[in-house]
Order: C-alpha cells, then structure tokens, then sequence
C-alpha cells in the first residue's frame, strides 16, 4: 500500500503539469525578438508589447474589447441583478422554476447556432455591425453567470435579517438598499467579473454579428492564429493572463473581506 | 382580560392544506410579559410572526391598542423585534445596528448618536459601539439585539427564542436582565421559547400551544400545579399520570378507583359522572415516602429503581398495577430497592387532567 | 383582504424578472425561431416569381406547359430586377434540377433584350423539357420546406417526394455529424479517464495540496479560450515544444504530426473541457463520509475491493453528470478545431460557421443548427433530470 501515495502524487502531478504547462509555454513567448511563436527564443524584447498598442489593429481591438467587455457587464448585471431578485423566495412555484432554467439556456445552446440566429435578426433591425448589437449579443450569453452568482448570493442572505429591518422601521424599498443589496454585493461582483470575462473572450457571436470596425481583441486574436500567427498574441495572451490572475485575486480579497465582516 | 392592549380575534393561518394556526383568540394586557410555549411546530412562532407583521393571517383580526394592525407592512408596526440568532447586520458596525431604527425615524444626528450611547449602557456594551457583530460573543451579540429592539421605544417587544443560542448560565443571566428591563421601561412582551424554566421564571402568564391552539394560559403557578390537560401537565414539569374510574363526587372531592383497585380522593372543583374514566395528575414532587398522614391519599408500593440526581433522590416505585416517580428530598431517610413503602399524597395535590 | 400581501409579492417578483425575461426573448429565443424558420422557408422563388405559379395551375406535369405559363415566366424573369435575389433564385432552382444556372442566366439575358419575347423554347430547348418546369412549379409554390432539415442528414426527394438518400460524394453532412460525435465521444473518455481519478486524489488530500490540485483545475478555466488554444499551438506546432524536445533527444527525426489532426484537437480538447468532469466528480466525492473507507475496511474489504465497491459507484452519478457536461459542450465547439484542428477535423459548428459566414446558404446553416441545437438540448435535459434527482435524494 506503500506505492499508492507516490502514484497519486505522480499521477497528481502529471495533471497539474498538464493543465498548467499550456499557461507557462505561451508566457515567455511574449517577450520573444524573433518574428517567429516559437521556441528557442533567441532574445527578449518588448516589441511584441509596443506592437500590440502601437500597430493599428490591435490598438483598435483592445479599446473596442474594453468599450464592448463595459457595456455587456453593466447591462448583464444590472438585467442579472434584477430577476435573481425576482427569482428569489419563489423555488416552490413551478412558473419562476421555469424562468430559472430558462435563464441559464444562454450557456447551453451552442454559439454557433445562436450566432446564425443572430446574424439572420439583427440584420432585420439593423443591429449588425453595430456596437449595440455586440453588447447584447455578449449580454445574452453572460447573462446565466451574473443569474447564478447573484442567486447563490441571495440565497446566502438570512431572512430573518430582512425581516428585522422591517421591524425597525424600514421600508421594502430601504432593506433592499442597506440591507440586501450590500449583502449580496459580492455575488453582484463575481457576476460582473464573470460578465465581463465572457465578453472579452468571445469570439463566435463575434464573429457572426460584428463588422470589421468592432473587431475585439479576441476576434484578433482568433484571426492571428488562423492566418498569420505571430507572438503579438503571446503578448496579449500575457496580458490575459496577468489580468485574469489579478482579477481573481481581487474578487477572492474582495470575498474574504466581506466574510470577515 | 378587559384592557386587552394586543388582541388576536379567530386568527388562523395556513400554508397550503397545513394549518399552523387554528382559530385562535388571545388577549394581552398593557405592560403584561406573556410566554408562548409549545413543542416545535405548534404555531407559536407563526403567531408572533404575525404579529409582527411578516406572515399574514389567512383569517381573523389583530389588533394593537384598539387599531387593526394585520393589514399594515412591518416596517408600520413600531414593534421591537428580537430574533433567534439575533439577525444583526453583520456590514454594519454595532452603533450603527442600533442607530438603524432611529435613522429609519428620522431622527437627527445627536439625537441618534445620544440614544445609541444610552441604549448601549443599558446594555453594557459601550466599549464595543465600533466593532461589527462577527466580534463579537454570542451573548454580546444578544445584548445588542436587544438595545437595537428597544432603542426606538416600542410599546410591544416580540422575541422569538432569543436565549436558546446561549449557555445555560449566560441564558439566566439574560433573563434577569430582560425581566428588569420589562419591569424598569413598562413593556409589553411577546415570548416565545421552547424552553419550560424560562417560561416560568419570567413571564406574567404562559400560553401553552399545541396543534395551532392555546391549550391553556394562566399565571405560571396555575399552570404548574393546575393544568388543565394531560397534554399540559406532561409538557410542563414531569408528572404521573394515574388512570381509574370515579365511584362518587361530593363537596369538591371526587372519589376515584384506580385500574389497581386502590381508592383516592382528589380535590375537583367540577363534579364528574360516576363510573366515568379519568386520568389523575401527581407531581413527583409531591409525593412523600413512608410518612402517611390524616387525609391522604396512601398507596402501597414496592421501590424498584434509585436515581441520583444530587440534590434529590429520583425514586422508581411500583403500586402492583402501575409504576411511578417520586422525586424524593435528601432529608429523608434513603429508601432500599426492594422496599415495600407506603407513598402518600393530599387530595390537594393531585387533579383530573382531560 | 388578507390574501392581497401574498399576491402583490407575486406580481413584484414578476415585474422583477420581466426585464431579462423580455431581453431574452427578443435577443435569445428570437434569433434562435428565425433561424429554424430560415431552415425551413423557402420564399425565394415565390418573391422572384410571383405570377408563374398561377399560370402553371391546372397543367398536368407531363406535357409541354401552356403558353400563358411560358409568358408568365418570361415576365417574371424580366421583372427580377436585383442581380443577388436573382442569383438566391438561380442557386434555388439548381439545387433542385442542375442545369438551371446556365439556363437561367441565358433566359434572363434573352428576355431583357427582347421584351416582347415569350416563346422560352426558342430560347432554349431545356424549356420544352417537363423537369424543368416542374422544378419551376415547386419553387414558386412552397414557402416551406424540409430540403433543408433533409440535407442536413444527407437525405433528400425523388422526383415522386419520397425521401432517398443523397448521390454519393454531393455531401458530408452525414460524415460530419457522426465525426462530431465520435470526436466528443473520444474526448469525453479522455477527460473520464484524467478527471475521475484526478478528482479521487484531490478529495483525498487536504490542506495546501488540494488547494493546488484545485487551483491548477479553476486556473485554466478563468483562463480565456483563445489563449489556452493558442498556448496548445504553440506546444503542438511542428517546431513546437513538443517536437523540439522529441528532436533533441533524438528520438525522432522529423516533426512529429500533433497539430492540424485530430490528436491536437483532442488533446486541446481534454484540456480545455477537463474542468467540467473534475469538479462535478470532486462535489460528489467530498459529499461522501470520509469514513465509508475505512468502515469497509473493518467489514473486510480489501481496499481495491472497497474501491470498486464502495467509492466508484458512489462517485459515479459525478462522472455521469460530467460525462454529459462535457460531451455536450463537446458537440458545439468550434475556436478549437477551427484553430487546431485540419480540414479532415471540422465538427458540425464549422460547417454551419461555413454555411452561414462562407456560403450564405442560411437555410442550410439553420438545419443543421437544428440539429446541433436539438441534440445538446436533449443531453441537457437528461442533464437537468440527474442533477434534480441529486437534489431529491
């Protein structure tokens, strides 16, 4: 039995490895002077930095990225927010089971198919190619994330601590304000990470309903790999990844604090 | 109960085809401090809650000093509230929990911050004004509850089992406190437990609830040495319960057979059909071991099982039909096992329970 | 009176989930109905032929057409004066009777310079010919169709509407659909065989180890699709990392094929779906009393028995719930072999991503949507099934 402990820890390992190694391959590249994603790298330079803010298409796809990753956070949370509210204190009634499920559907269906769908309406009303039409195009499918964070948040919530503030005097209106809205606050907050994460990596629905001029850093990214690979997209793919390290550091901060308190 | 202050009027509640309240009546009197006392699931806390405001009645009326009150939200109601587990605001700090009410009033900013301080004093907690509840000990945590309900000065105070978090010595503690503040602010209060001694040290009266319904309320004392059903004098207390047959009744006393054959007396102030069965209720307490006297009721038993409880004896007896409790004092001389003991109780002592 | 509260908390919660509600079904439920509706209409030759198919009602299907109906034609033709609804037009009618696009084009170019020219035989002899016309006559006269749904499982209609398999080698459909399956299929297997005992070893530790075990699982799941993708490029590539270490060892000569094949995409794949069977394994896995082992133990199982006995059935409900998690995903994913994979690799949402994006052949792209779409809602379904039974027991 003595054997089992090293080959959970080989076999652990080789995992780790696995998950990981893609992560840690991609990083060095970044700061490659070769025109080439590949290894050995011959030197370090931060050219591939200065190309991806300095050359014209990538400048554009990050700002779009930014504009477009803003305005599907504020409208999939503010959206989210309200019907997990609405949901909420109503999982007996068969009716609200279904808005639940029905809700989360966005992250099921395929995006390719929803993309087909997308391109086919929003060229009807004149949404394609626009700005609006990316926003609700990312909005659609970051909408179950904000839903189940902002649930699972409200879900946390005592009852009887609502209950109390009535009793002191409060309006419905005034415990939602100071009561449930700071408690649930960092389930909100994961929610608009998670919104905004999901708009700055999507690139199918992007790819059916943007015209050139919303390309984002995704949708370059994607196109980077298809046809002329360089290792600018190591370099954004660094920025990725430190973001995403920073990110998750704050929302857990974030979370424990509010624990703490 | 003529001056009643908080009146329920055939309230009944249901959730679906369950009902928790049953056509229920209570009455209670300005500044009085009445228990609810029941089993899990008796109805009790919903009718607080009703009260309250967060559930609403499926029927009937209640009403706070003469006004309707089922129709207004909560946050109408101005009654304190003081939750199990407490329900403070675990993002705010203790000052501003108990400053919540007071803002929700409108009240100005000195006035807050100097009714704050006073409620906190009251409370002992001035020290800890900055802190947030997570820091604090549950009893502190209590304690603040308690200065948040009563910082607005409601004329109705509602707790739902607010000391059964709390250790035994912690929880008396709390009771004092809480009786001296009913009797010091001249509250009216609501209180729910389940918990028998807390009941009875603390309230004017107790309503004991069972299945939706009171099944008795009076003074503790009546309800400790008179109740009225077996379902009472089993709840409250520990009793025995004795069956028989009533032979005759007159002058207040019933005589009474018991399945064993013997015969008592029990004092009834109801008259009861002979041949009728009965069930009669003795507290331990009140049965003596091995000194009969004039009038009582004497039984024949043979001791079978001897607890220690430190300060008492628990004491097994067995009367040939039945076997029974005596909660025997120290005093006495200890019984043996296997002892053949007379054990003697007044006709006062005892009574019909339904 | 009393009942009021309770139905005004109702209406406030309805008002409350109304918003994402109507979001939804103007930006998710509608684009997804037009494109089955796109899948199953066929307006095309009804707008660009609207008076034909009165002239050809009453005509037998055999013989030559009536005169009425050839001028109805002629000025039908005539009359379609944008160039893309008469190209959807022409496409339209090939797909139904090949020869049409040269046919057609002559036509159009025949009556426009002439405009008082009606004989269409003249034109060309293929007008005397009855197919043709019956073509003519079931695409004017259908605004809906199954060709498509049809087309999108290789199948078709004879000449009589009965529903036959497509000639050889005109399309793949068929192909695709049963490589995309086995494609998730294959990847589901992996991600069994890495996430369950992956998940084992995670719930058997604690402290800092399941922390990293966990971590290394979540860290690639906030990581973005794209650069994990290309991260697995660059692995993978031929002068990747991969192949320049198998080169410097010497152990091969060449490159090694990892990328543009199926391996590559299957390995990407595991990578990136692994999350979804690890962490439904390891929920159900810490559910289960850490006690159980050792109590079987003690009843005298062997620990390989008590394995197989106790904590594999007990975890497997987790592998079933990530099975199909995974499998379903599998099935619509496109970034990754669309970038990783070669031509011979394609799964369904490329064919669709080409039908829409390259071909402009709507009808097709939501067939086969269609299809995608039915099947990962009836694996979410069972899905659903599962983990509400979870709930109940």
């Amino acid at each position: 039995m003595k054997t089992l402990p090293v080959s959970k820890a080989v076999f652990g390992t080789a995992v780790v490895i696995f998950l990981m190694a893609p992560l840690f391959a991609i990083l060095p590249l970044a700061f490659t002077d070769s025109i080439f994603l590949n290894y050995p790298i011959p030197g370090f330079s931060f050219r591939w930095f200065h190309e991806l803010f300095t050359a014209n298409a990538w400048r554009w796809s990050i700002l779009n990225s930014l504009v477009i990753g803003c305005g599907t956070t504020i409208l999939a949370t503010v959206l989210g927010t309200i019907a997990a509210l609405g949901l909420r204190g109503n999982s007996a009634s068969l009716f609200f089971s279904f808005f639940r499920t029905a809700f989360l559907l966005p992250m099921v269906v395929p995006a390719v198919v929803l993309g087909v769908g997308m391109q086919l309406m929003f060229a009807q009303y004149g949404l394609a190619n626009t700005y609006v039409g990316v926003i609700i195009a990312h909005t659609v499918i970051a909408i179950p994330f904000v839903v189940v964070n902002v649930t699972a948040a409200l879900q946390g919530i005592d009852r009887r601590l609502e209950n109390a503030a009535a009793s002191l005097g409060a309006s419905p209106a005034v415990v939602l304000q100071q009561v449930t809205l700071p408690l649930a606050m960092p389930g909100i907050v994961s929610g608009a990470v998670f919104a905004f994460a999901t708009s700055l990596d999507e690139v199918v629905l992007t790819l059916f309903v943007a015209g050139p001029n919303q390309r984002t850093v995704a949708r370059q990214m994607f196109s980077t790999i298809r046809e002329n690979i360089s290792p600018a997209i190591a370099a954004a793919a660094f920025l990725f990844i430190v973001g995403t390290v920073v990110i998750a550091g704050l929302v857990l901060l974030a979370q424990k604090k509010t624990q703490r308190a | 109960m003529s001056d009643a202050f908080i009146h329920f009027d055939k309230v009944s509640k249901a959730f679906g085809i369950v009902t928790v309240v049953d056509n229920l009546d209570l009455s209670i009197g300005r500044g009085e401090f009445v228990s609810m006392l029941g089993p899990s699931g008796s109805g009790k806390t919903t009718l607080l809650m009703m009260l309250a405001g967060f559930e609403n009645p499926t029927s009937g009326a209640i009403s706070v000093g003469g006004k309707r009150v089922d129709a207004l939200p909560p946050h109408k109601r101005n009654m304190g509230v003081v939750f199990q587990n407490y329900a403070l605001f675990p993002h705010m700090s203790v000052a501003d929990n108990v400053a919540f009410p007071l803002k929700m009033r409108g009240a100005s900013r000195s006035e807050i911050v100097e009714r704050v301080t006073k409620a906190l004093d009251m409370v002992q907690l001035s020290a800890f004004h900055e802190r947030k509840p997570i820091q604090l000990s549950g009893g502190q945590q209590q304690r603040v509850a308690l200065a948040r309900a009563l910082v607005f000065e409601p004329e109705v105070v509602l707790m739902d089992e607010p000391l059964g978090a709390l250790d035994k010595k912690l929880r008396e503690q709390m009771q004092m406190d809480i009786r001296d503040i009913h009797h010091r602010l001249g509250l009216t209060i609501v209180f729910v437990t389940h918990d028998q001694t807390e009941a009875l040290t603390m309230s004017d009266r107790i309503a004991i609830f069972n299945h939706g319904k009171i099944e008795q309320i009076g003074r503790p004392s009546e309800i400790y040495d008179r109740p009225k059903t077996q379902f009472v004098a089993e709840f409250i207390g520990e009793t025995n319960l004795l069956g028989g047959k009533v032979a005759s009744s007159s002058n207040g006393v019933l005589n009474v057979i018991l399945d064993g054959g013997q015969p008592i007396s029990v004092a009834s102030a109801t008259t009861q059909e002979p041949g009728k069965h009965v069930k009669v209720s003795v507290r331990p307490e009140r049965i003596e071991l091995d000194s009969p006297g004039d009038g009582q009721n004497e039984l024949k038993v043979r001791v079978t099982d001897i607890v220690y409880h430190g300060d008492h004896l628990q004491v097994l007896v067995d009367s040939g039909h039945r076997s029974f409790v005596v909660k025997a004092t120290r005093k006495a001389v200890a019984p043996q096992v296997g002892q053949e003991i007379i054990a003697s109780f007044s006709p006062e002592q005892c009574w019909i329970v339904s | 009176m009393t009942r009021q509260p309770r139905l005004s908390k109702r209406i406030t919660s309805f008002a409350l989930i109304a918003p994402l509600a109507l979001f939804l079904a103007f930006f998710f439920v509608a684009p997804l109905v037009t494109m089955m509706k796109t899948a199953v209409s066929d307006p095309v030759a009804s707008i660009a032929l609207p008076t034909v198919s009165a002239a050809l009602d009453g005509w037998d299907r055999e013989g030559a057409p009536p005169v009425e109906a050839q001028q109805a034609l002629a000025n039908d033709i005539r009359n379609v004066s944008n160039d893309e609804l008469f190209g959807d037009l022409v496409r339209r009618l090939n797909s139904a009777k090949s020869g049409f696009r040269t046919l057609m084009t002559k036509t159009r170019n025949a009556v426009i310079e002439d405009a008082n020219l009606n004989d269409l035989v003249s034109v060309d002899r293929r007008w005397s010919d009855p197919g043709f016309w019956v073509a003519v006559q079931d695409a004017a006269g259908a605004s809906l169709t199954d060709r498509n749904l049809l087309a999108a499982v290789d199948l078709q209609r004879d000449a009589n509407g009965d529903i036959i398999d497509a000639p050889e080698g005109t399309s793949a459909n068929r192909t695709t659909l049963f490589r995309t399956m086995i494609m998730a299929g294959i990847v589901t297997l992996c991600c069994i065989a890495v996430g369950l005992p992956f998940a084992m070893v995670a719930a058997s530790t604690t402290g800092w180890k399941r922390q990293l075990l966990l971590g290394a699982v979540l860290l690639p799941l906030w990581t973005s699709l794209l650069v994990r993708t290309a991260a697995w490029y660059i692995i993978l590539q031929d002068n990747g990392l991969i192949n320049l270490t198998l080169q410097t060892l010497g152990l091969t000569n060449g490159p090694v094929p990892l990328i543009f094949n199926r391996l590559g995409v299957v390995i990407a794949m595991t990578h990136v779906l692994l999350p979804f069977m690890v962490l439904p394994i390891f929920s159900v896995l810490i559910g289960i009393p850490k006690n159980l082992m050792p109590a079987a133990a003690s009843l005298g199982a062997h620990p390989i028995r008590a394995f197989l006995l106790v904590l594999l059935p007990l975890s497997l409900r987790g592998v079933v719930s990530g099975a199909l998690l995974v499998f379903m995903s599998a099935l619509g994913y496109y970034i990754t072999p669309a970038l990783i994979g070669g031509a011979k690799d394609q799964m369904i949402s490329s064919v669709i991503a080409y039908y829409a994006t390259g071909a402009a052949n709507w009808g097709m792209a939501g067939a086969l949507g269609i299809v995608l779409l039915a099947a990962t809602m009836i694996l979410y379904v069972v899905y659903l099934r599962l983990s509400s039974e979870e709930v109940r027991t």
